[in-house]
């Protein structure tokens, strides 16, 4: 049986809430551990067991409606709308009333947006990362090893529902080793490796459905990302090479692509 | 502030986070009735510190208030009901990892809808309030901490015990099965 420490570890496992180093060195035990495994698993199942049917109590009308009374305008305020026959200047009165009812919308989505972006785009960031660090720890670097682009795009647009831009680079330094099917996001997506220098540059594509947009560049865990839209695919590379040589990298991934 | 932008922050701020709110006290007090009525006197609440409010993560703090007016309420209301834990009641086990022959995912496919909502209903309030805001509210450790005022560690803790709780009371009394043939493989990440 587990020491409880770990019990607790498990399930901070199953909930991605540990620490890169120990997420990946779970993972690495679960290849070895069924009875883990199976822990797991268990923790699993019983997540989406009360999801599918814990009864999720959303806010009844009546409470809504007492809180919308709460917030309400000063009664007098009310009577004027209340008003049917509302003279000219009256109804001028409304305007502002309407006015703020729409910039409230559009408030409430803006701020709805605002916060749920970053959460969406660390979610990824993570995965990136974590898939990264799981690859240069030498499991799983490619699933199809090949210098050639021509050898490993078909291979992958065969397990692909779709056909990722595979190119070689043309920067000085940089070798192409092959691609792989990898999972961000919680779908499947395609990620070439390459090497550049003594380091490995991991570029996941995966079809997008916005507009095409330049590369965000950002360092996590001393790795640098970026990523961008461009012909309808989106791109998220990493690795952990010095700035220069990283956004040659980024630049010749751009220029192959669109060449290509 | 002005009763108008007090009232237009509040709109944007905690109005959306009303369902929360409400799913929290509902599951922390049983019932609907005083569900609604903490909620109410919760939010009133929010609407008094708002000018106070800087921070950036409107839901925890809205359901940090939320929960601690179900916790006044339940200590007033239902004295018997056990709100706070000992440290002796953190378990120095955790409910075993499976023991018997049935593989307990097996028991938890079984396990309807009414048995799972009677089991959280059942954990004890300082375990069952961590569960729903994992589970329903989908929030992280750091959330939770911040809304039960605990530590990350406990958060950690309790609900590694409720989920024991759960997995306990959700597998059937022990009766002799039939040994389940091995399972096909599911693990592993389809690459």
């Amino acid at each position: 049986m587990k020491s409880h420490t770990d019990a607790q570890r498990v399930n901070a496992f199953v909930d991605r809430e540990l620490d890169l180093t120990s997420q990946l060195e779970i993972e690495e035990r679960m290849r070895q551990d069924v009875g883990l495994r199976e822990q797991v698993e268990d923790i699993c199942q019983l997540r989406k067991a009360i999801l599918e049917s814990a009864e999720y109590h959303a806010a009844p009308a009546a409470l809504r409606n007492r809180m919308a009374g709460l917030m309400a305008p000063k009664p007098t305020a009310r009577k004027q709308l209340g008003d049917k026959v509302v003279a000219m200047p009256r109804w001028l009165g409304w305007r502002p009333t309407v006015a703020s009812f729409g910039l409230m919308a559009v408030l409430v989505m803006a701020v709805n947006l605002a916060w749920l972006r970053p959460s969406h785009d660390d979610r990824l960031l993570d995965d990136v990362v974590a898939s990264h660090v799981r690859s240069t720890l030498g499991q799983h670097l490619v699933d199809v090893a090949s210098s050639d682009h021509h050898t490993v795009k078909p291979w992958l647009s065969s397990k692909l529902d779709f056909s990722p831009p595979v190119n070689e680079l043309q920067i000085p330094d940089s070798v192409f080793l092959g691609g792989r099917v990898d999972y961000l996001g919680g779908r499947p997506v395609a990620a070439l490796v390459y090497r550049q220098g003594a380091h490995v540059v991991n570029s996941f594509v995966w079809p997008s459905t916005g507009n095409d947009s330049k590369p965000d560049f950002s360092t996590e865990r001393g790795f640098r990302t970026a990523h961008w839209s461009q012909g309808g695919m989106n791109h998220w590379v990493i690795s952990d090479v010095n700035v220069e040589e990283f956004q040659a990298v980024v630049r010749a991934i751009q220029l192959a692509d669109r060449d290509h | 502030m002005s009763d108008d932008e007090n009232r237009r922050r509040f709109e944007l701020l905690v109005m959306p986070h009303l369902d929360a709110a409400y799913n929290l006290a509902r599951w922390l007090t049983h019932n609907d009735h005083d569900a609604q009525d903490v909620v109410q006197d919760a939010l009133v609440r929010a609407m008094h510190y708002m000018g106070g409010f800087r921070g950036d993560n409107a839901r925890a703090w809205v359901l940090q208030i939320v929960r601690h007016a179900c916790y006044s309420w339940l200590k007033e209301n239902r004295p018997a009901e056990r709100l706070f834990l000992d440290d002796a009641d953190e378990p120095a086990h955790d409910i075993a990892a499976p023991a018997s022959d049935e593989p307990h995912s097996a028991a938890m496919r079984k396990a309807d809808r009414l048995q799972i909502n009677q089991a959280i209903a059942a954990l004890p309030a300082a375990y069952r309030e961590v569960l729903v805001l994992r589970e329903l509210e989908d929030l992280s450790y750091n959330d939770i901490a911040r809304i039960a005022d605990i530590p990350v560690g406990t958060v950690m803790s309790r609900l590694a015990r409720a989920r024991g709780l759960m997995r306990e009371a959700l597998t059937p009394i022990a009766r002799p099965v039939l040994r389940t043939v091995a399972r096909s493989t599911q693990a592993g990440r389809t690459t």
